[in-house]
């Protein structure tokens, strides 16, 4: 018997009053696979990403953890969490902290490690996304591609069995978005589970193992890179590539 | 008319004694108006109706009575409601804490609102507790962003505990009007007691003008 996937999607729907976010999508996330959400804003894709940590409740259907529903609870929601990390579009570090200390808050708040281990951890993390050297500095001296890779590695600091990325490329200078899209590549080949709602088209063609194509709350297709990029069998994949300047 | 400064020689023991018992009644009304600003402004945004409710009928009450009001008030219903007679200095700190507390907790929920969502979903995201996240992640951000506020309402409240001597707390106006009726040396004892006042204020609201530069309201 193989093992269940990280993550299942049975049927789930969101509604923001009478808006369908989600109109039952269905889908699931193997262990290991990097996945790319893609598609229109307002697609749902990133709704899909924060109902997936709880972060938005969903109106209907189910996703599982490894098997298991996700918790309705706090205390049950708070132990899925851990679990998961999550990368945001604004990287949300806490500003009145340091960058060592935005790694480590995770695993010393959270995890109860001791400050020493906590402290040994994040600095690994650092060095991992290269950052070392900025360890001792305050989030609003960074540039915003070195803030979201702090981001990652406070993620990563809680060692999640699949990370969600928001869109961590959208607000970032187009200068920097290469060196974010370098750290996921390397976080990719040493075997995280990723899902990625992204608009880098580039990424996910060369990244992912899997592409799922949004529009208006539900799934337009999935498939591997090759075929969504190469030939779709869905039309409106083709356009929606070709809007973005996709030419395969 | 002759002004006599001597007065003002002679009496400075109590003078300064007054002075002393302003700080304190000051520093003292803040010690715990600022931790009772934060629980109200926790209460109010709950979002339990009965915490919030509560909160709000204080803060709404307090927030708009005469401070000189509620000092009588508490002189003549505290005997009562607590069933003995309190000194003045606590019936006095009681009623400043009332009043300051209730401008507190509006200060401190307008800071906890102007510290933006993604903020509390990145805390919750690592798997934070709400509690965690609100001590760890939204209060200490938006102390930070409430602090020049609270150094104005701490200038204010230094000035208005002026107001409990109505009932013979012998702070610094108290004991000044005390001097002034026994020595009739009206014009000296009021240019002392705003001198007094002054010289100890005017640092303080320059302390308030730094604190507004050094921690400007911005993301």
């Amino acid at each position: 018997m193989s093992a269940p996937p990280v993550l299942t999607y049975r049927e789930v729907r969101k509604l923001f009053g009478s808006f369908v976010a989600l109109g039952g999508v269905s889908m699931q996330v193997e262990r290991g696979q990097v996945m790319c959400l893609i598609g229109p804003s307002g697609s749902g894709k990133s709704t899909l990403l924060r109902c997936t940590n709880g972060l938005e409740t969903i109106d209907g259907g189910e996703i599982l953890l490894d098997g298991v529903a996700l918790a309705r609870d706090e205390r049950g929601l708070r132990d899925m969490r851990r679990r998961m990390g999550m990368v945001f579009q604004n990287f949300e570090l806490f500003p009145h902290r340091t960058v060592l200390a935005n790694v480590a808050l995770g695993p010393r708040i959270v995890l109860r490690m001791d400050e020493a281990a906590a402290r040994e951890r994040a600095e690994a993390l650092l060095e991992k996304v290269g950052l070392a050297d900025k360890a001792g500095g305050y989030p609003a001296n960074l540039s915003g591609g070195q803030q979201q890779r702090v981001a990652i590695a406070r993620a990563l600091a809680m060692e999640p069995e699949v990370m969600l990325f928001d869109e961590p490329t959208s607000a970032l200078d187009p200068e920097t978005i290469g060196e974010v899209l370098t750290v996921m590549k390397r976080l990719a080949e040493e075997g995280m589970t990723m899902i990625v709602v992204t608009h880098e088209m580039t990424f996910a063609r060369r990244v992912a193992d899997w592409v799922v194509v949004f529009e208006r709350g539900l799934i337009l297709e999935q498939g591997p890179p090759a075929q969504i990029f190469e030939a779709p069998h869905v039309e409106r994949t083709r356009e929606f590539l070709s809007h973005l300047g996709w030419e395969g | 008319m002759r002004l006599d400064w001597s007065v003002v020689w002679q009496n400075a023991p109590a003078l300064a004694e007054g002075t002393l018992l302003t700080v304190v009644l000051t520093v003292v009304t803040m010690l715990i108006a600022v931790p009772a600003g934060i629980v109200l402004a926790m209460m109010r945004l709950s979002g339990l109706r009965l915490l919030s409710g509560a909160s709000a009928a204080y803060v709404e009450f307090f927030r708009n009575l005469p401070l000189i009001l509620v000092v009588y008030w508490a002189y003549y219903v505290m005997p009562v409601a607590v069933g003995v007679q309190l000194s003045g200095f606590v019936t006095g700190l009681v009623a400043l804490c009332l009043n300051v507390s209730a401008y507190n907790s509006e200060t401190f929920r307008a800071g906890i609102g102007s510290i933006r969502k993604g903020q509390t979903e990145a805390a919750l995201a690592l798997g934070m507790s709400r509690w965690q996240v609100m001590r760890e992640i939204v209060l200490p951000q938006a102390a930070r962003r409430v602090l020049p506020v609270l150094a104005s309402t701490w200038v204010s409240l230094f000035k208005d505990t002026s107001l409990v001597s109505v009932i013979a707390v012998g702070e610094l106006a108290y004991t000044a009007m005390r001097i002034r009726s026994q020595t009739f040396r009206v014009l000296e004892m009021l240019t002392a007691m705003a001198a007094i006042y002054w010289a100890l204020g005017y640092p303080q609201a320059k302390l308030v003008d730094w604190l507004h530069r050094k921690f400007p309201v911005s993301e």
